[in-house]
């Protein structure tokens, strides 16, 4: 899903000198640094409203015995397919299973994929490009159009014919989405890489002596991280919708484990006699997916823009 | 030759609607009249030929070869492309003439003289003569487990000698009582000889050329399949309405997955019938304008079938305890719909020589508790017991071919946890199940089979056949090939009941529901009919 997100804009305001990137002290007629974040986030409702949202998925994630109580695998039969209501905020599935449990409990799995997708697309991506960008030559060549490759396959193909191979389960699930995001990722680092070895203080670190990959570690890296911190942010929404994809179609969980995209696709087939089944778990996702890009577009530079 | 037999009565509606009402206490066949009698109120209309009946599939066929078709879906699509030697009559279970216009058995069992109609052709100009007959027998016996149904009809299976133009000797090693219920299937339906010529593969994708009432004119794998009506057909079933041309001039089965995709286009009057209802959309369907009909599908019941090879479920404990563990009423309450009966036996009731054995499928949680604690396998730390260092955990596989599976494991999960057993479910295509059951690669496998006779045990069970649960078991083989041999309904009756108990009692199966064809049908269809197998038959249906 890589191809549906934007890459980070290129910030031309960006000092090329880090130590100059420290926000600037509060020029004297200008508010308080407190006053000025409150303005920030009263200006943004919908930035505020997604920040409580990750959090709270977060918080079910890791402590879902904090939002739920019952059971996600016990099921009630004589409850069977109740509307949400008081007892069932949720509602219940065709088993007289808690639906708000399920989703609670099925964020840590859900989160866990996609967290793990991220990693593996960060680290592998960012691995390739910083030697692409760094070596140049026929290494940069060589990883480019590997790279090239990836992308020209789509996203949704490449993690299904990658899950087929490594079989069934969260875990392989999480592999088979991350391989997809290395391209990128390794895209934003070989650019960032060749601007950063550019700078005079590399320059200068080299003609010091310094070994090459102490350069390319000390130096290099740190300054050239940022872009791809915020686009892994980005990939984050992005991934969480592929990974609830794939266990839609089943390539994840086992049942009854209740990742999201198996509850949809678990209760598609009671669409007509219980919409609840579907279009609760749903909106979450496509609650978590829309906070997470609102989030990552905030981490791209919108706070430098504000007054 | 053929009136004699079965004489051809003119029916009214009301005659049926009598007869369905008798009918249906037994299950037996329910001619779906309901809607033809509530359709003609009003307007006079009768049955019209032409028109293009558009069916709903629940599964891909994957193979439109009837030697090889396996599922339900696919057999309803070959029902129409081949006839058989014979047929027959859901109401009475009486095997009557088709294609064969007379037959004789030695006595005992092993050898079968048809004498066929001489007038019949395949689609492709062929004469059905003795020679296409044997060519037939040869190829289902030739094809051995790529037909799963066919290997078993034709277990023991000499070869078929050319007695003259139109009379065929079907010989056996051994008594094989079974066989002329099994001419009846489509299975054993008869395709023109140089379509036989073709290989396996070729042939499940077509074309294929047989002698039935509709002829294959394509199919799109995982889209739909076409049928075009054959106009110079005379040769129909005694049991249809005339055996004349059929009166639809074409079917097109479509393949729709998704249950309420299924409901969904019925009602927006963009399919004119669908299979595989699933239960939940039943009383939606009802209040909508569709008539919404059931029938019991004979043979084995939807069943959990053990693996006996595997490491934990070749201890009988285990599956004894599975037995009693799993709570039927519960499956059917919670899962499924008032079309569906808990199983009863390892045969469902609409069988031949079905026995009642409820007794040993009453939910019991603590019977399994203790034959487990018996057996030594041992409460764990996580609750599920332990044996020699080995969870008692079962891999259950299961296909996609019927909607509620999913739902029903996950129930009998639910229950047979409170035990300490921890089923681990693992939902596969047809094409995969087919494959992990082939290899071994399983303890339980969820499934059952149709047939209405009794024999569908044999195929099952038997360690002579493909045995699949691989099972051995010379006390049940006893049975099953005694069952096989007699000739004597009465004492072929008392084998079955024997070994539908030990199947029961050794836990070879745990028999959870009785499957019932559901199907739902626009108010402008009339006439579709289930046969003996509960499959649908297409040749008296029209439209209005």
């Amino acid at each position: 899903m890589t191809e549906l997100t934007t890459p980070p804009r290129t910030r031309a305001a960006t000092p090329e000198d880090p130590a100059t990137a420290k926000p600037a002290a509060p020029r004297p007629g200008t508010p308080s640094r407190a006053r000025r974040a409150l303005a920030f986030w009263l200006g943004r409702p919908g930035l505020l409203l997604s920040a409580a949202l990750l959090a709270l998925v977060l918080l079910a994630a890791l402590f879902p015995a904090l939002l739920t109580s019952r059971d996600p695998l016990a099921g009630i039969p004589g409850e069977r397919l109740l509307p949400p209501g008081a007892d069932h905020p949720f509602g219940t599935d065709q088993l007289g299973r808690d639906l708000y449990a399920r989703v609670v409990h099925g964020s840590a799995l859900t989160l866990r994929a996609t967290g793990l997708a991220v990693a593996v697309g960060l680290v592998a991506g960012s691995l390739v490009g910083l030697l692409a960008g760094y070596l140049g030559g026929r290494a940069d060549d060589a990883l480019m159009r590997l790279a090239d490759v990836l992308l020209a396959v789509p996203g949704l193909l490449l993690s299904l014919a990658l899950v087929t191979a490594l079989g069934f389960g969260t875990v392989e699930v999480a592999v088979a989405v991350g391989v997809t995001s290395v391209a990128m990722f390794a895209r934003i680092m070989r650019t960032e890489v060749q601007r950063v070895a550019r700078t005079p203080y590399v320059e200068a670190a080299r003609a010091a002596g310094v070994r090459w990959y102490t350069v390319l570690l000390r130096h290099v890296l740190p300054n050239a991280a940022a872009p791809v911190l915020v686009y892994a942010a980005v990939d984050f929404g992005a991934v969480v919708l592929q990974v609830s994809s794939l266990s839609f179609l089943g390539y994840g969980a086992r049942p009854p484990q209740p990742e999201w995209g198996a509850l949809v696709a678990s209760g598609r087939d009671y669409l007509a006699p219980a919409w609840w089944l579907t279009t609760l778990p749903g909106l979450t996702i496509a609650a978590t997916v829309l906070a997470a890009n609102r989030i990552a577009r905030a981490l791209d530079g919108e706070a430098r823009e504000t007054p | 030759m053929r009136a004699t037999r079965t004489p051809a009565r003119p029916r009214t509606p009301g005659d049926r609607r009598r007869l369905a009402v008798l009918a249906a206490p037994l299950l037996l066949a329910v001619p779906l009249t309901a809607c033809s009698a509530a359709g003609s109120d009003g307007q006079t209309t009768g049955p019209r030929s032409g028109g293009r009946l558009t069916f709903a599939l629940s599964s891909d066929p994957t193979c439109v070869d009837p030697h090889q078709a396996a599922t339900n879906d696919a057999m309803y699509v070959t029902r129409g492309i081949v006839d058989s030697l014979t047929d027959q009559d859901p109401r009475t279970g009486r095997i009557v003439p088709w294609l064969a216009t007379s037959w004789e058995i030695a006595a005992n069992a092993s050898r079968f003289t048809f004498r066929l109609r001489t007038d019949a052709t395949f689609s492709d100009g062929a004469p059905v003569d003795a020679k296409a007959v044997k060519a037939n027998f040869d190829a289902v016996h030739d094809l051995g487990a790529r037909s799963i149904l066919g290997s078993g009809f034709l277990q023991g299976y000499r070869g078929t000698e050319v007695v003259d133009a139109h009379t065929v000797e079907v010989a056996f090693d051994g008594p094989n009582a079974q066989f002329l219920q099994a001419t009846s299937t489509p299975t054993l339906g008869l395709l023109s000889p140089a379509s036989l010529r073709r290989a396996a593969e070729e042939r499940c994708a077509g074309p294929l050329a047989g002698s039935g009432p509709f002829t294959l004119a394509g199919y799109t794998p995982d889209t739909s399949v076409e049928l075009n009506r054959r106009d110079d057909y005379a040769w129909g079933s005694p049991l249809w309405k005339s055996p004349d041309a059929a009166r639809l001039e074409a079917i097109t089965f479509r393949v729709v997955p998704e249950s309420g995709v299924r409901s969904g286009s019925l009602t927006s009057g963009q399919v004119d019938a669908i299979a595989g209802v699933a239960p939940q959309d039943e009383t939606l369907l009802k209040g909508q304008k569709v008539s919404v009909v059931g029938r019991a599908n004979p043979g084995v019941p939807v069943a959990l079938s053990a693996n006996t090879a595997s490491p934990v479920a070749k201890d009988p404990a285990v599956r004894r305890a599975l037995q009693a563990a799993v709570d039927r009423d519960e499956v059917v309450d919670t899962v499924l719909s008032s079309s569906y009966r808990p199983a009863t036996s390892s045969l469902a009731e609409t069988t031949d020589a079905y026995r009642d054995n409820s007794p040993l499928l009453a939910h019991d949680p603590a019977r399994a508790r203790t034959l487990l604690d018996e057996a030594g396998w041992r409460p764990g730390a996580d609750g599920i017991r332990v044996k020699d260092g080995r969870p008692l955990r079962l891999k259950v596989i299961l296909g996609t071919n019927f909607g509620p599976n999913q739902s029903a494991l996950e129930l009998i999960q639910q229950q047979v946890r409170k035990a300490g057993i921890q089923l681990d479910l693992s939902v596969l295509s047809i094409a995969d199940y087919q494959k992990a059951r082939g290899a071994g690669d399983y303890d339980l496998a969820w499934g059952n089979g149709t047939r209405t006779d009794p024999d569908i045990l044999r195929t099952a069970f038997s360690s002579k056949l493909l045995n699949l649960s691989r099972i051995s078991d010379p006390a049940l083989q006893r049975e099953l090939d005694a069952q096989a041999a007699a000739t004597d309904p009465a004492r072929r009756a008392a084998h079955v009941a024997t070994a539908q108990r030990r199947i029961l009692e050794q836990g070879y199966q745990i028999p959870v529901f009785e499957m019932t064809t559901v199907f739902a049908l626009s108010k402008k269809v009339h006439d579709i009919t289930f046969d003996a197998s509960s499959r649908l038959q297409f040749h008296d249906t029209w439209l209005s």
